[in-house]
């Protein structure tokens, strides 16, 4: 499930929805790339302990305003240093992490439509997790795709529900009225 | 089409695409008299079988060419009516033909690739399931419409794309039955439709009213007027929303792709992604299906609450405007489009419905699909690399040096902010807003908003430049008005593409600015005669800091005079013109880019032993009154030129001369201004000889003054 991610920190909405769940905030200590599943109402102050973890611009190593030419330079610089293929033996681990990370800031950084997100979550002082953040992605993808046919059968058949009622006397609408009144014409013919 | 089997000899490699292993071979167009033979193309196993040979089908591989793509089921359809007996399967195949048509036609003649891409499965699953031309379908704004031309009886004559005499490049009522509305500008078609519904409602018929419109168009405002009134009549009416995420023209700025402006893009992102909520909502559904029986009523009424408060802030809009909200839909799956708009269709008394489509700009051809624009308005190119034919010039576009111009007038004074409606690039503001990114203010496809805005910005002391097209300025006219020029507030108007615009055509058309301007008590009104001027002219607006100020420059590129230094202009003195040639006898009194014909014309009649004086008025509010008093009393005949319709400049030299008295002596005056009517599209050479305003027929009008109609018949006849 993957619903937390679809309910960011839109100013004046509900804030129970946004909070992320405990255990994957600790999981970013050491990082593991299992799928978690997390909840919809969580405790907020774990929020806290996001705000110590480097934001995507410190990993890089780049100011907030950076163009994307600095970003790019920079993950460049970051990735031929922490590649696994180029890192010393004894710290590949280490160099891996940090190298899959700056290669997920760069993902969200380079999209602009991503970064304008990231910013947002950024400046209310929500810095989810890498793997969370990943699956915020409006690119869609197969799941979601079958998801809306389910639920666009869904919307049709409550439209003709709905149309079943619809010109009963009551409903004064003009679209209603002229209806009704082609009904009755051509029943007359 | 013969599809032939038999191999060639000679195969010619293009570019990137072949490949040189077995390529079966499978059929073969020789254009006529060129040596060029059609790569075969590679059967890969998207490939459908069939029996009498292969179909042309869009792989990843992606190869395409420049003869004619093969498109055996196209050929078929010359009508919607031709497509009714395919099965889901051949539509398809359909969609795949009609997408390589597309390409195939655009890369001939230029046009809107992108956003007809987009929509080639709508378009056919719309034609498949309606019946036009009873049932109504709408483009909003038309670009898109090039399938639906393809498939409505105009195939043969898609070479002729935006060309003089061809086809339009948006949907004209006059052009064909199936275009039931002419589009140009945005967001008209829900306004239409209904229009439409309701006088079917009126006349008692039956048929359908489908309005396709954009996610760009759903920011204007126009479009939820229509949807609060569709919703209030409750006439039946479908919507289709095509939600592409492009908002804004380009799709990209210089950078790269940028982010859709404006909150509703993100809302109707967040239809799109809708999980947790969607899972309550069947929650509730099921409880309401358990009340079920005589208390279905009470069941509708939570249902409806739910669905209200669970299923997005976006559809909620929707909702609440009265639109029934169906989506969001695949927009490249015929299935899934065909079985919901046969189900909307046979669905009796729907009242509105909105469709919300997700479609891809460009969908189909890779090179658009990867491009920061998606190859949204693109001129001929190679459709196997996806190269356009740009054409080499010496200067560039009057565009890019408002923009420079712009930019050094911003350097010097922090108070100046640019202001566009969705048009970045077409506006040039996009280098402005590469320069200074916090100000420039993209505001959607809003006008009216644009020009209040900014209002509100001049009233705290800051001095903002609207850079709106001349045609699209007709929208914001009662905010220029009211809002602007009443109050005397020092907005700046940068009107591009003023006067005749070529291949778009008459809904782009500037031709009206200058009498719609010139008639506001406050209003100073110019325009350049050439690049020059108008970084004169944009530093002559920053400086007019009590009173709005305007200036239109037309479409195309400078004439190559030589720019000020520092690409900064030097302020005009206020309602002051120039002589560029002193003569005798004849004064041509041009403004703004006339004024090029006019010395065009003046040495047309060198050559007859005719020296006229050419003057630039370059002012039109206020006019230049030494000036025309001077040319009046000194000449014979006196000619005003410009690019405009009747009540601009012209009219205003006149009313001058009558007042001044100078009409009561010995002067003729003749006014030249685009004729009384719409030009069609076509090159611009054409347009402006189709309107009577080329050099020769300056030159000709003078001699028909002067009354050698002999020597008039001559220029005329030997202009090329």
């Amino acid at each position: 499930m993957r619903c937390s991610y679809g309910l960011t920190a839109i100013p004046g909405t509900d804030a129970r929805f946004f909070s992320p769940e405990t255990s994957f905030l600790q999981l970013r200590r050491t990082f593991q790339p299992t799928r978690i599943k997390f909840g919809l109402f969580k405790i907020k102050a774990k929020i806290d302990e996001a705000r110590k973890e480097m934001s995507f611009y410190e990993l890089l190593g780049i100011s907030e305003r950076g163009t994307s030419l600095e970003i790019k330079q920079a993950y460049k610089q970051l990735a031929r240093k922490y590649h696994p293929d180029v890192s010393p033996p004894d710290r590949v681990e280490e160099y891996t992490e940090r190298f899959i990370r700056v290669q997920e800031a760069y993902e969200t950084l380079s999209d602009p439509r991503r970064r304008a997100l990231y910013d947002k979550d950024l400046a209310l002082g929500i810095h989810l997790a890498f793997s969370a953040r990943r699956r915020y992605q409006y690119d869609e993808d197969l799941e979601d795709r079958s998801e809306w046919k389910n639920r666009w059968q869904s919307q049709l058949s409550e439209l003709k529900r709905r149309s079943r009622n619809r010109d009963a006397g009551g409903n004064m609408s003009w679209g209603a009225r002229m209806r009704r009144q082609r009904e009755e014409l051509s029943k007359e013919l | 089409m013969a599809l032939c089997a038999s191999s060639f000899p000679a195969i010619i490699n293009w570019g990137a695409a072949s490949d040189p292993q077995k390529s079966t071979p499978f059929a073969s167009h020789f254009l006529g008299g060129s040596d060029l033979v059609l790569q075969p193309l590679k059967k890969l196993n998207q490939v459908k079988k069939r029996p009498g040979g292969a179909y042309a089908s869009l792989s990843e591989g992606a190869e395409y060419h420049s003869q004619r793509p093969a498109t055996p089921l196209l050929d078929t359809i010359n009508y919607p009516i031709h497509m009714k007996n395919l099965s889901v399967k051949e539509l398809k195949q359909l969609s795949e033909e009609l997408r390589s048509d597309v390409v195939f036609n655009v890369s001939k003649t230029g046009g809107h690739l992108g956003s007809s891409l987009g929509v080639v499965e709508l378009t056919v699953a719309l034609h498949y399931v309606f019946n036009a031309p009873r049932d109504k379908i709408l483009w909003d704004v038309g670009h898109q419409s090039y399938p639906h031309k393809i498939l409505t009886g105009r195939r043969h004559k898609m070479h002729t794309m935006r060309q003089t005499n061809g086809l339009a490049g948006f949907t004209k009522r006059s052009e064909s039955e199936y275009d039931c509305f002419g589009t140009g500008h945005s967001s008209t078609t829900i306004s239409a439709g209904l229009g439409m519904a309701v006088g079917r409602d009126l006349k008692g018929e039956r048929n359908h009213v489908v309005a396709v419109i954009g996610d760009g168009a759903m920011t204007a405002g126009q479009a939820y007027e229509a949807m609060n009134n569709a919703g209030y009549l409750d006439s039946d009416m479908i919507v289709i929303l095509n939600d592409n995420k492009q908002v804004s023209l380009p799709t990209a700025n210089l950078d790269g792709p940028i982010p859709p402006v404006g909150a509703l893009s993100s809302a109707l992102s967040r239809l799109q992604s809708n999980r947790p909520l969607r899972e309550l909502r069947e929650v509730a559904k099921g409880v309401t299906k358990q009340i079920g029986g005589p208390m279905h009523e009470l069941a509708a009424k939570v249902d409806e609450y739910a669905r209200g408060m669970i299923s997005g802030s976006g559809s909620t809009l929707f909702e609440e405007l009265g639109l029934y909200y169906i989506g969001p839909v695949d927009g490249h799956n015929i299935d899934d489009l065909v079985s919901i708009l046969k189900e909307v269709k046979t669905t009796k008394t729907t009242g509105p419905v909105l469709i919300h489509v997700v479609t891809e700009k460009g969908r189909g051809y890779p090179y658009a699909e990867r491009a920061a624009d998606k190859y949204h308005g693109v001129v001929k190119f190679d459709p196997a690399t996806g190269k356009q034919f740009k054409g080499n010039s010496a200067t560039q576009s009057y565009t890019t040096y408002f923009a420079e111009a712009l930019i050094a007038e911003a350097e010097a004074d922090k108070n100046i902010v640019a202001i566009h409606a969705a048009m970045g690039g077409g506006t040039g503001l996009n280098l402005f807003l590469r320069r200074f990114p916090q100000r420039c203010f993209d505001v959607g496809i809003a006008e009216q908003h644009a020009v209040t805005f900014a209002a509100g910005l001049a009233c705290e002391g800051l001095k903002p430049f609207c850079a709106i097209y001349s045609s699209f300025m007709q929208r914001a006219y009662d905010q220029v008005v009211h809002d602007v020029d009443l109050q005397k507030l020092p907005v700046r108007f940068a009107m591009d593409r003023a006067g005749l615009v070529g291949a778009d055509g008459p809904t782009h058309c500037g031709a009206f600015d200058v009498t719609f301007m010139a008639c506001l008590p406050n209003m100073v009104v110019m325009a350049p005669s050439d690049e020059a001027e108008l970084f004169h002219m944009v530093a002559t607006a920053a400086a007019i800091d009590d009173r709005p100020s305007c200036f239109r420059y037309p479409r195309g590129n400078g004439i190559g005079v030589q720019l000020p230094p520092g690409k900064k202009g030097v302020p005009l003195e206020v309602g002051k013109g120039r002589v560029l040639i002193e003569g005798e006898r004849v004064a041509l009194l041009g403004y703004g880019s006339a004024v090029q014909s006019c010395l065009a014309a003046a040495s047309l009649l060198e050559s007859h032993g005719l020296r006229l004086t050419v003057a630039d008025a370059r002012f039109s509010k206020p006019l230049d009154h030494a000036l025309i008093r001077k040319l009046a009393k000194s000449h014979e005949v006196l000619i005003t030129v410009e690019e405009g319709s009747i009540g601009g400049f012209g009219s205003h030299v006149a009313q001058f001369l009558a007042l001044d008295g100078l009409l009561d002596g010995k002067v003729k005056w003749r006014p030249l201004v685009l004729p009384d009517r719409y030009i069609d599209h076509g090159s611009p050479v054409d347009q402006l000889a189709e309107a009577g305003l080329t050099p020769s027929h300056i030159a000709a009008t003078v001699f028909n003054v002067l009354e050698q109609k002999r020597e008039a018949l001559e220029v005329m006849s030997s202009r090329n």
